[in-house]
């Protein structure tokens, strides 16, 4: 699968879905908290001004007044940046929206450091920890326009609560329009036998980018897409790393309980092999460019990259000392 | 306002609350945890709400048009479950099974398993704002149902409150009731010291809502003021209601100490004579 270069990014492409999702389900409502322009619910605002709830700077209560909306069964999006979302709101999501299992649709731009720019306070560097933690939630996160417009419908059509991380800025697209996504699943862009690279949203690129560099010397890696963080395709990565025999795990994310941590778990029970996961090392980032940030902090294609050279070194050193372990 | 409840009305009515006030002992007592005093002291709010003023069917507990209650301060829930059973939604012999393994009376309160629970709550401020959401939704659909949410005084102390009273007031929900528990006691002591919240009446004036002040045992006059507040279209209202915590059980009344404690059985049994006694 080949990269080309963006034109508007996945909050863009979501929320353009939102619309056309909303002419053909009159019943759906959307809730912002004064951040429309920016998540781009504003364009749902525009076309059905009467089920569009700007309840103003008060994130918890936007959530709550959702879950009351919801309660009589009225499925209700609510939009914001996933840092607010996911926790000023967060014990509204926990208690009465995934307690009660309502078809709350949580609508979270600015994921991960995606808005590297804005700095530390704007910054979703632990929505997914939190997200995936709570029970009944469904987690997903788009990597380009395609998957983003398919996440739209899958969060409508799912019942219960889901999550869908969104970026700020337009970086690459990959999947064709109309590509097939469903809960649980999983892509493998680049198939490749020596490592497996697990990655979603923008880190996808940064990993793909990174396999291009391997691929010159020599290693092959096979790249997936998770964009599915909950319930995430264990099968898919279990049958990835059988034939590779080690796993990467890179995201946009802090380390300590992202996705690394839960596929360590996964393979740790069913297939132990040389792991390492990149992402935030128990620290916070900073304001600045997001190419130079995702290097700065360990998760670029170059980052990516080395880290696989070194799994793979690490492995063979394995073999020598120990070849009963080998593959 | 002028709606006169009979007094034979009225006298069934405080007898319900006499009964709501004995099954919040008694379960409290038999489930050794939960929240006596803040029962006792909305015993007469909601038996004039579940057996006067709620349209609400127990018999189709689920009706399109009925009117939903959120009970925001959820750890009174006992005083809930109690008018829900007596009203007919439940047996009344499963208050015994009040947080206990299995139970359908969960700790705090959970919709989807015990009929007539609207809305998860417990988390002071949230049953407030899901019932602003409930309002939405209710006047979206063009329903003639009404939402009433019970609120402590205490819980105006969260912030997520004030969020809630401006944006009812942004969309004029005029079937929205909030009923404020004045009990003037929190968990830590008297509101006054906690977190002052006088004058409170003036604060959901200023956030454009319509404000009545009543004495929140005086049946008729709860009665009156709610047909009151369900007549007022152009807003939501705030009832603010002037009770005593612990109402009717002396050693309980006017103090934080029986807040969320359980009695052990001379405290019950004492209970349950001034109770006779207080002819509340």
């Amino acid at each position: 699968m080949s990269l080309t270069k963006a034109k508007a990014a996945t909050r863009r492409a979501f929320g353009e879905r939102v619309v056309e999702l909303g002419k053909i389900h009159p019943d759906f409502v959307v809730f912002e908290s004064d951040l429309g322009k920016s998540s781009q619910s504003n364009l749902f605002g525009d076309a059905f001004p009467n089920r569009y709830f700007n309840m103003g700077i008060a994130e918890l209560n936007t959530m709550a007044a959702a879950a009351g909306m919801a309660a009589g069964g009225r499925t209700a999006f609510v939009a914001s940046y996933s840092v607010f979302l996911t926790m000023r709101a967060l014990e509204a999501v926990r208690s009465f929206v995934c307690y009660p299992k309502l078809n709350v649709k949580l609508y979270a731009s600015h994921g991960g450091l995606t808005a590297a720019i804005d700095g530390v306070s704007h910054q979703g560097t632990e929505d997914i920890a939190f997200m995936t933690t709570l029970p009944n939630m469904k987690v997903l996160v788009p990597a380009d326009s395609a998957a983003a417009r398919a996440a739209c419908d899958l969060a409508l059509e799912t019942p219960g609560p889901v999550f869908v991380r969104l970026m700020r800025d337009p970086l690459y697209e990959i999947y064709e329009p109309g590509e097939k996504f469903v809960i649980g699943g999983s892509k493998v862009v680049r198939p490749g036998a020596d490592i497996t690279i697990a990655s979603y949203g923008d880190i996808l690129f940064q990993s793909l980018m990174a396999a291009d560099d391997l691929a010159k010397k020599g290693i092959e890696a096979e790249v997936l897409d998770l964009y599915s963080l909950k319930p995430v395709d264990t099968a898919a990565v279990l049958a990835s790393v059988r034939k590779t025999g080690a796993l990467l795990v890179a995201e946009n994310h802090q380390a300590r309980n992202g996705l690394g941590y839960e596929l360590a778990v996964c393979c740790l029970k069913n297939c132990p092999v040389p792991f390492d996961n990149l992402g935030l090392q128990d620290t916070f980032a900073e304001s600045g460019d997001y190419g130079l940030i995702i290097d700065k902090y360990g998760f670029s294609a170059a980052k990516i990259a080395e880290a696989a050279e070194r799994l793979l070194r690490e492995r063979r050193t394995e073999e020598i000392h120990s070849p009963a372990l080998g593959g | 306002m002028n709606t006169a409840l009979s007094n034979q009305r009225a006298a069934e009515l405080a007898a319900i609350a006499h009964q709501i006030r004995f099954h919040v002992i008694d379960m409290v007592y038999k489930a050794q945890s939960g929240h006596i005093s803040p029962g006792l002291g909305s015993a007469d709010i909601m038996a004039s709400l579940f057996f006067e003023v709620l349209r609400i069917d127990p018999q189709n507990p689920k009706w399109a048009d009925r009117d939903r209650f959120v009970l925001s301060k959820g750890h009174s829930c006992p005083v809930l479950y109690t008018s829900l059973a007596l009203r007919g939604f439940f047996p009344v012999a499963e208050l015994d099974t009040l947080r206990k393994l299995g139970s359908r009376l969960q700790g705090h309160p959970i919709a989807g398993y015990l009929p007539g629970i609207e809305a998860a709550s417990g988390s002071l401020g949230m049953g407030a704002s899901q019932a602003v959401g409930m309002a939405l939704e209710g006047r979206m659909l063009g329903a003639k149902y009404d939402i009433w949410a019970l609120l402590g005084d205490g819980e105006t102390n969260e912030g997520l409150i004030w969020e809630t009273a401006m944006a009812a007031a942004k969309y004029k929900l005029g079937n929205l009731v909030f009923i404020v528990d004045r009990n003037g006691l929190q968990t830590d002591g008297a509101c006054d010291t906690v977190m002052p919240t006088e004058p409170l009446d003036k604060k959901f004036e200023a956030f454009n809502w319509k404000v009545f002040k009543i004495d929140g045992h005086n049946i008729p006059e709860i009665v009156a003021t709610m047909q009151a507040a369900r007549e007022y279209r152009e807003g939501p209202v705030c009832i603010i209601a002037k009770t005593t915590k612990g109402k009717g059980v002396r050693f309980m009344e006017n103090t934080t100490e029986w807040h969320a404690k359980a009695p052990n059985t001379e405290q019950y049994q004492r209970a349950l004579v001034e109770l006779e006694e207080s002819g509340v």
